[in-house]
């Protein structure tokens, strides 16, 4: 029993719509934050995954990976400031009360 | 044999860790989950090869990300408490949509995968044998070589959100003063 490419990317698939659910049900900002986090990593498996089955690994799969880690790290870095600052003007960590914009 | 069984294993801990990390109600044990997810997120890449990248997965997500998202759930303590109710709304809607895509993703790569065949080398085979290119000096050398504008513009990227973080959070205390 060998494990194949398709081992990989069903693993990917399952976490990537794990992730997506937390993100559509969670309440709490840092709850949506964290489910991206997972949305990430199926993603950043799936790439390394893909770079690894092709005819000459070179490593650009896991290239690709290092920048979606960097670009999630900006983004999270961003957005727990953002819900810190929001946080401390209205003591609200709900997404849907964050509504400052919508009056 | 023991390939097969360690990535069953480490599939089935990330499979249910992440589970936890959407459904736990209390959201400091759900940030304490998506640590065990990520380090076994960072053994699948070491089964891939990728030790470089496993070793940068711990050290950015586990060691940053997820110690952040624990300092900012301690300080918005007061709401994020026992007495404030996590309920979620549209599970239904949400189970199935994500349930409905993932299965079209299953079905889309398993009929690829038949059509495929199962030859050594192939997208849908065993691994091909990984030559000596692929350790993290030959990362480093496309990093600096080919992908070099990339690599720049995530220098740039880092930057820019480590202002407009230091913006966001210091303008509220001038307005404090």
């Amino acid at each position: 029993m060998t494990i194949t490419l398709t081992h990989y990317l069903v693993l990917g698939a399952i976490l990537f719509c794990l992730g997506i659910y937390g993100a559509v049900t969670r309440k709490n900002a840092i709850g949506i934050l964290m489910a991206l986090e997972l949305v990430f990593n199926a993603v950043n498996l799936s790439f390394v995954a893909a770079g690894r089955w092709q005819p000459r690994p070179d490593g650009v799969g896991q290239l690709f990976a290092l920048f979606v880690i960097a670009a999630a790290a900006a983004e999270s870095v961003l957005g727990l400031a953002i819900i810190l600052a929001i946080y401390r003007r209205r003591v609200v960590v709900n997404a849907d009360e964050m509504d400052l914009m919508k009056h | 044999m023991t390939e097969a069984i360690l990535f069953y294993a480490l599939a089935a801990l990330t499979v249910i860790s992440a589970g936890l990390v959407v459904t736990v109600k209390n959201i400091f044990h759900a940030a304490l989950y998506l640590a065990l997810a990520l380090f076994a997120v960072a053994a699948l890449y070491v089964t891939l090869g990728a030790y470089f990248l496993a070793a940068i997965q711990v050290l950015v997500y586990i060691g940053a990300v997820v110690v952040l998202a624990i300092f900012v759930i301690n300080l918005t303590r007061t709401v994020t408490g026992a007495a404030v109710s996590l309920t979620r709304r549209w599970i239904v809607p949400a189970a199935l949509a994500s349930a409905l895509t993932a299965s079209l993703i299953v079905v889309a790569l398993l009929k690829s995968a038949m059509a495929g065949g199962g030859a050594a080398g192939n997208a849908f085979g065993p691994a091909p044998v990984a030559g000596p290119s692929e350790g993290a000096a030959t990362l480093g050398r496309q990093l600096l070589g080919a992908y070099v504008l990339p690599f720049e513009l995530v220098s740039v990227l880092l930057l820019s959100a480590l202002i407009a973080a230091i913006a966001v959070i210091g303008k509220d205390r001038e307005d404090e003063k």
